[in-house]
């Protein structure tokens, strides 16, 4: 045991850098970031970025406040084409009719107007569904006759583009000779709200109401999801047919608004209106981010992608290149798209995996000495080796035991079910509940109710009469978070505190209760003490950047708990009442070990079970987050440096912090490993979380009668 | 140019030269455990290095030479106690033999019990000897592992990325030395062939060199051995048994990487608790744990990743691999640092579990 004859060592610069560095550059934030969904957004935006500083800086007047209103005014009817063909591409189509049909709402708009003379609160709607039609027709052969979609939409884009060249033919001269005069349709052409175009404020309008849509509606999700798998949308039971339909229609009756505004604003139709709509609209579409395949898109992306194409197609035509660089910038623009596209979908998953895991730097303070001959409360001995088998083989996984005031003992298992040995021996078992998930942490409250800490799933409670329910699976969000952190993710141990309250730790909030050894390598303060209170129904953190909180134990004074934060080796007392209610003070930080669950013995003092031990190579790799970071790159997670969970052992402290005594099992054959220990009437049992077995071992100078739940709640 | 871009993308990358691939136990190497379960043992404390000769087999543990007695059952019976811990012997044709050790240099005994210092006429005394052969009765053969760590520092020496090892020629008749080879990582094993050629086990070249008999370098006979190699003995059937005294694994060769971490690690922790092969493991929970050595429901895996090992290999003639025996992670019989054959019967220094173990090799000695 080499503790005391480690040298002092001073702290080169290098390491108070690094220190400093992993202190306040929050790193894990990069990961986080990169697991949203949203993120997709970034390579776009930031070509939206480039294309805006590019044209700003080669035509001196493009940010005019005049040309901004006109810009503004051609993206309120592009925008709303775009929309128009997300809609489409989001469940896995394409419609090339976006152009013919924008002319031939923006020609129906005009005969409706100059010739028949109506008005325009009748010519709006009427104009949306004879486009909506053309985009049903679309969608019947699309979504129900099976039709090719590239194909049905091409014969649509000729078929449409001839209805309105004839008709052009027909009428174009008696439309051109009149007139329609009217404030509303002057508002909409030329006018705007408070300064802002009318067409971008339909834009704006119908952007939030098809982002409301697609994010947070059943419609939406169901697009979404037939988009990413036509075939499993259809086995879940959706219906596909009917939904590509309705997206071909909402397409076609989009383009009809926006072909209304178009008239509205130049009040004239030429056989080359909306020509090469479909190909600008496509090419923002993808620019933007959404996939051809399907399934992945937004408004956002759409908007995102017009504003690109309509300020290059703009800045081509401003800078006064000849005529075939327009068409030319945009279809190098759309290879690009393509391109990034594809790599990014590609590698997002990779990148994400090689950069979510993100250590940081942890100096533990040197342990207290395990050495046999130190005379420490920690000197190795073999107190536990006459420990008593309870269940061997029969239980998987018993992180946590509690007895009752009859003596039966409760434990949960890896099955997800909490059993219940029968007194006196404890050879035969039931399974008392089954709950599902990983159960943790338990205690009984006033009523003799079972709450149990489930991992994966949060606080539940087995009622006397064997039923089980949930009491909390979800918290506050913390103001800032980049994750959603509201949801538990991994409930480890918990304690009632006389008021009724439940104070539970949540270990990590970056990771499932399975991948902990990630969260050990990280060994960052992800984990939170989190609070139910029954009187209200709500729960909320109550301490958060806690390091591993695991075990959780009210003292004696029912004022303040007790926590464990087992990858920093130190165990701290929580006031929760009282005059110091809300602080925090640490009572032992120089475990040799890591603790787990901490509970009550019969004396007024606290086990806490030590559920591995530290070894001096890991607390140097502790210090040296980079290293941590390329093994986890670098070597599976099989090879990777681990806590050292083969050895444990269970330690007994006071209040003060003064631990007393510690009681090992050397071999470890018995009893492998423990996480958790419970006295109970003159017996100590201990459970471990990967152990097939219970243990007991006898007290022989504790209280035969004592019991907690009497000593928590007085008799039942 | 070049080559150090490449270079540094590599270690961004960890492909490449900073790839730490380890070669798998697969083929004539698939674990066994033919050698954690042999029935037969003698348990001595740290056995090191077993030698074959006219009076026996005979071997080395702390400053003495054993020698094993055919009655089974019987205790070993020593033959000699040197002035120090023995770090090598080599026993000749003729029946004398040589023992090293640090406190005393290289000792010539021969038959008649008469004994001799050897090296002592070049003014130089040869330190860290790891392993010795007799080319023949007047040539003898010598590893020196490092001239920068001590051999009981030989950890230190992989994880500085030691290459002071060098192999000396003495002739016995003159006194004179001649270095044959140098700058070598580790030489731990040696063995002359017939045709004056010299087979070396650079240890942490993890591979079987060839030099000429006046240290002409033959290239490399065997290479990317999944672990350690400690000495070459001959095999009855014209190959050889091949020692592996630690196991190869990507924790140590990704931490060979690290420079900052691997001084950090020798300045602060004591040397048996470093993140570096060991000859045995598991005796103390402050030894570093790797993920796939933490026990499920009371079960080390025996596929776990370890620290220590036990494997000897049988070569043939081509120094290709024909069979091994094992002991895997958890057993006890790891640290193999010599065997050596005798009518059927293999004899192996498990130094790491202190014993002698008997491995039965079948009748003829064949598979």
């Amino acid at each position: 045991m080499a503790s005391s004859e480690t040298p002092a060592r001073e702290i080169p610069l290098r390491e108070t850098l690094a220190r400093l560095r992993y202190r306040y550059f929050p790193d894990h934030l990069v990961g986080e970031l990169l697991s949203k969904k949203w993120i997709d957004n970034a390579v776009p935006f930031a070509v939206l970025l480039c294309v805006i500083a590019t044209f700003g800086f080669l035509i001196p007047d493009f940010f005019a406040p005049k040309l901004l209103v006109i810009t503004s005014r051609q993206l309120g009817e592009f925008g709303l084409v775009c929309i128009a063909m997300m809609t489409v591409i989001i469940v896995g189509g394409i419609d090339l009719s976006v152009g013919s049909n924008f002319a031939l709402g923006n020609f129906t708009t005009l005969a409706l107007l100059n010739l028949a003379g109506w008005p325009v609160a009748a010519v709006v709607p009427v104009v949306i569904l004879v486009c909506g039609a053309v985009g049903f027709v679309n969608g019947v052969l699309v979504g129900f006759f099976r039709l090719r979609a590239f194909l049905t939409t091409l014969v649509t884009l000729i078929i449409v583009r001839a209805v309105v060249d004839m008709l052009l033919l027909r009428y174009a001269q008696e439309m051109s000779v009149s007139f329609y005069d009217s404030d509303i349709w002057d508002l909409v052409g030329m006018g705007g709200v408070a300064g802002v175009p009318s067409s971008f404020v339909v834009l704006i309008v119908v952007a939030l109401i098809g982002h409301v849509i697609l994010t947070r509606s059943r419609p939406g999700w169901r697009a979404m999801a037939i988009g990413g798998s036509r075939r499993s949308a259809h086995n879940m039971g959706l219906s596909v047919r009917g939904t590509v339909c309705g997206s071909y229609t909402i397409s076609g009756m989009l383009c009809g608004l926006s072909g209304l505004l178009y008239a509205a604003r130049l009040g004239g139709a030429g056989t080359d209106t909306g020509m090469g709509l479909e190909i600008a609209a496509l090419t923002a579409a993808v620019l933007g981010g959404n996939s051809l395949g399907g399934g992945r898109g937004s408004v956002v992306k759409a908007l995102i992608g017009s504003v690109i194409v309509l300020l290059m197609t703009n800045g081509v035509i401003r800078l006064g290149l000849n005529s075939g660089s327009g068409p030319m910038v945009l279809g190098l623009t759309l290879l690009f798209a393509v391109f990034v596209d594809v790599r990014w979908l590609k590698n997002r998953d990779k990148l994400l995996s090689k950069v979510y895991v993100s250590p940081t730097y942890v100096k533990l303070p040197q342990p207290a000495s395990t050495d046999p001959d130190s005379g420490t409360p920690f000197a190795l001995n073999n107190r536990l080796r006459n420990v008593e088998i309870i269940g061997l083989g029969e239980v998987e996984s018993p992180e946590d035991v509690i007895l009752d005031d009859e003596d039966y003992l409760f434990c949960g298992n890896r099955h997800g079910d909490v059993l219940r040995f029968f007194p006196p021996d404890y050879k035969t078992w039931e399974v008392y509940a089954h709950i599902g998930g990983s159960p943790l942490g338990m205690a009984f409250d006033r009523d003799r109710n079972l709450l149990v800490c489930v991992g994966g799933m949060g606080l539940y409670k087995i009622a006397r009469d064997r039923t089980v329910s949930k009491v909390t699976d979800e918290t506050n969000r913390s103001p800032f978070s980049v994750i959603d952190d509201s949801r538990l993710r991994l409930a480890d141990d918990l304690d009632i505190a006389p008021d009724g309250r439940v104070f539970f730790s949540e270990a990590t909030i970056r990771y499932e209760m399975h991948d902990w050894p990630v969260d050990a390598l990280e060994s960052r303060g992800n984990g939170r003490i989190i609070c139910y209170d029954p009187r209200t129904g709500r729960t909320h953190t109550a301490l958060r950047n806690l390091i591993f909180p695991n075990g959780i134990c009210l003292a004696n004074d029912g004022q303040s708990i007790l926590f464990a934060e087992s990858w920093a080796c130190r165990i701290s007392r929580y006031w929760i009442d009282g005059p110091k209610a809300g602080k925090v003070e640490r009572l032992i930080e120089d475990l040799p070990g890591y603790p787990d669950n901490i509970n009550r013995a019969s004396d007024g003092t606290y086990w806490v079970a030590l559920l591995g031990m530290r070894s001096p190579a890991l607390d140097v790799a502790l210090r040296m987050p980079g290293f941590r970071r390329r093994m986890a790159r670098r070597i599976a997670p099989d090879q990777w440096l681990y806590p050292n969970l083969n050895t444990g052992c269970v330690v007994r402290f006071d209040d003060t912090g003064r631990v007393i005594e510690s009681l090992w099992d050397l071999g470890g054959l018995n009893h492998p490993m423990i996480t958790s220990m419970r006295e109970h009437r003159g017996w100590l049992y201990l459970g471990g979380i990967s152990n097939n077995r219970i243990g007991r071992v006898r007290l022989e100078n504790a209280d035969q009668n004592w019991s907690a739940a009497t000593a928590y709640w007085g008799k039942a | 140019m070049l080559a150090a871009l490449r270079g540094s993308l590599d270690r961004l990358l960890g492909r490449g030269t900073a790839a730490v691939t380890v070669p798998p136990l697969d083929g004539a190497l698939k674990p066994n455990n033919l050698l954690e379960n042999a029935p037969h043992a003698v348990g001595v404390q740290e056995p090191d290095n077993i030698v074959l000769g006219r009076q026996g087999l005979m071997f080395s543990s702390g400053e003495r030479v054993l020698r094993l007695e055919p009655a089974v059952g019987a205790e070993p019976v020593t033959v000699i106690t040197a002035a120090g811990p023995i770090t090598a012997m080599a026993l000749a044709p003729s029946g004398s033999f040589a023992v090293a050790s640090d406190a005393g240099g290289i000792v010539l005994f021969d038959e008649g019990g008469r004994n001799r210092t050897v090296g002592s006429g070049s003014g130089k005394a040869l330190s860290c000897v790891t392993a010795m052969g007799f080319a023949d009765d007047r040539t003898l053969l010598v590893c020196v592992g490092s001239t920068e760590n001590a051999i009981g520092d030989w950890q230190r020496d992989l994880l500085s990325g030691g290459r002071s090892g060098s192999v000396w020629r003495f002739d016995l008749a003159s006194g004179e030395a001649t270095q044959l080879a140098g700058g070598l990582g580790f030489p731990n094993g040696i063995l002359a062939e017939p045709d004056g050629q010299i087979v070396i086990c650079e240890s942490w070249g993890k591979r079987l060199v060839r030099i000429g008999a006046s240290g002409r370098a033959n290239g490399p006979v065997l290479e990317d051995l999944p672990g350690y190699p400690a000495r070459l003995s001959r095999s009855a059937r014209g190959g050889y048994w091949l020692s592996v005294f630690a196991p190869r694994s990507q924790l140590i060769e990704f931490i060979m990487r690290e420079p900052a971490y691997r001084n950090a690690m020798m300045a602060e922790v004591d040397p048996a608790y470093w993140v570096a092969p060991a000859l045995r493991s598991g005796v103390s929970f402050r030894e570093p744990m790797q993920g796939g050595a933490l026990k499920q429901m009371g079960i080390l895996k025996p596929w776990a990743p370890t620290r220590s090992y036990g494997l000897v290999i049988e070569l043939d003639g081509n120094f290709e691999a024909v069979r091994s025996m094992h002991s895997r992670a958890g057993g006890r019989r790891h640290g193999v640092t010599s065997a050596v054959e005798q009518d059927g019967v293999l004899w192996v220094t498990s130094k790491g579990g202190d014993q002698v173990v008997a491995l039965d090799l079948g009748t003829d000695g064949a598979k």
